[in-house]
């Protein structure tokens, strides 16, 4: 009676929204411990042992806060807002394959719905920061907007040299596509895209020395300046899985995806995707925030060239 | 199946029609770009239902991921008092309706005479067959377009600079 296809895809709904949890809370708690290592203090240490219960209290503090729509703001934007951010990246990872058969939907086009509703996420704060009726939300919204059509571009070169590296757009056949030793990865083959995907990423999951939209130090929080409880933690949620998926879609692209030098599996996938979050986690806290122009320059003066130039030369090793 | 499928059709007709009319009627210019937005994420919802994936994500991908964000871009430089009247007068209403009816009327004449109605839900398309198509077959068609845009983008730019002159 019911399409399997669909069964499939509603079960791993389920189970990505169980991940999407599970991973908030583990990150949250390694991003507090990293950053207190980096600055050489130890981090959350009195929920629990080494504080590991940390996150889960913090959790249920979000949970039992009072939700507050600030006086003359849009009610419908502002809680339109964060939902719209949330959703979109569940959605993103269905077709990431996890494993050569754990992926939800097996699609031709897998990195290109990713990409579509990676869309989404930007026009989500700008709504956040209009629908705040407060000035540093809607300073942090009108810095998404121009950081987001400065970084897309590059991003969308990078990712089109690895589809013209494999001649497909289906994640499972560009995982399978490259060998199982980090030398027939994409990343050594096409590391100038390996590097402009990783900095574009951090710009789209608003991540420092990017985190220019939200900003503590100037726009006290930007666009979720005005949020409390659940509203701030479906943004909080949102940005954590984000992290999850451009590193998986990294992982998938530029490190072989499930592929190692033994045992090809999932496991390999997750070390390096968690690798992957590690690094983004250090750079946060060991490098400042970039002003905005320094930000815009470098995606239109150095970004974009490089990525058609590094287009043009993966165009010519693929041909010959 | 079929009943599913007729579901979806009319949900995603309702959020087209429903997006539009909020659109074109709400004063807030902000709301406005919601209901856009909405209705083109129906139209998107249709391409899925005609098995087109491909068209489908690109519609997501450009108009809601891209062209709304320009859109808000371009609301947020005009800067209009928050949560204000933004309607401008309502003179050219009429021209406006006959600017939006005409092409509803000649391309829904094209569509009633030029394809049958069907209940099979037709093949889909593989991109590369649907890449050697628009750069093959239709070709000129597909340098057209982006000539067109060109021009508009020129067109921009050269009004742009006029105004600020005047200025």
């Amino acid at each position: 009676m019911i399409d399997p296809q669909l069964l499939r895809i509603l079960v791993a709904l389920v189970g990505i929204l169980v991940f999407v949890a599970l991973n908030a809370l583990a990150l949250v708690y390694a991003e507090r411990k990293i950053a207190g290592h980096v600055q050489r203090r130890p981090g959350p240490y009195e929920v629990g042992p080494h504080g590991i219960l940390q996150p889960l209290v913090d959790g249920l503090k979000l949970m039992g806060k009072q939700l507050t729509t600030p006086k003359d703001a849009d009610p419908v934007i502002f809680w339109l807002a964060p939902i719209m951010c949330f959703m979109p990246v569940a959605l993103c990872m269905l077709p990431i394959p996890f494993g050569p058969n754990l992926v939800a939907l097996k699609l031709d086009l897998g990195i290109v719905l990713i990409l579509a509703f990676a869309g989404f996420g930007v026009l989500s704060l700008c709504l956040a920061g209009w629908g705040s009726n407060n000035k540093w939300s809607l300073l942090g919204a009108a810095r998404s907007v121009a950081q987001n059509v400065a970084y897309e571009i590059p991003l969308l070169l990078s990712v089109l040299s690895v589809a013209f590296m494999t001649g497909s757009l289906d994640l499972a056949t560009i995982s399978a596509g490259q060998g199982a030793l980090p030398w027939q990865w994409n990343a050594l083959l096409n590391p100038l895209g390996f590097i402009i995907y990783f900095i574009c990423a951090l710009a789209e999951t608003n991540r420092a020395p990017f985190d220019l939209p939200e900003a503590e130090s100037e726009l006290t929080a930007g666009f979720h300046t005005e949020y409390s409880g659940m509203g701030f933690g479906l943004f909080f949620m949102a940005e954590y899985a984000n992290m999850v998926v451009v590193c998986s879609v990294a992982t998938v692209l530029f490190l072989g995806g499930w592929n190692g030098p033994f045992a090809p599996g999932w496991w390999w996938f997750l070390l390096k995707m968690y690798a992957l979050i590690f690094l983004i986690i250090q750079i946060r806290w060991t490098y400042p925030r970039v002003r905005f122009d320094q930000l815009l320059n470098l995606c239109w003066r150095w970004l974009v060239p490089l990525a058609l130039v590094n287009l043009v030369y993966v165009t010519i090793i693929v041909k010959l | 199946m079929e009943t599913l499928a007729f579901l979806a059709y009319v949900l995603y007709l309702a959020i087209i029609v429903g997006g539009g009319f909020v659109a074109v009627t709400n004063p807030n210019l902000v709301r406005a770009l919601i209901g856009l937005v909405a209705a083109m994420f129906g139209v998107a919802g249709m391409y899925f239902l005609m098995n087109a994936p491909f068209v489908g994500l690109m519609q997501l991908l450009i108009y809601v991921g891209a062209i709304s964000v320009l859109i808000f871009f371009a609301i947020m430089l005009t800067r209009p008092p928050a949560g204000g009247e933004e309607r401008a007068t309502s003179r050219r209403r009429p021209l406006a309706f006959v600017a939006a009816a005409t092409p509803v009327v000649l391309l829904g004449a094209v569509c009633l005479r030029a394809f049958k109605q069907t209940v099979d839900v037709p093949a889909e398309t593989g991109i590369k067959e649907l890449g050697q198509g628009l750069l093959g077959t239709y070709g000129l068609a597909f340098e057209l377009i982006s000539v067109v845009l060109l021009v508009a983008m020129a067109g921009a730019v050269l009004l742009g600079f006029k105004r600020r002159e005047e200025a």
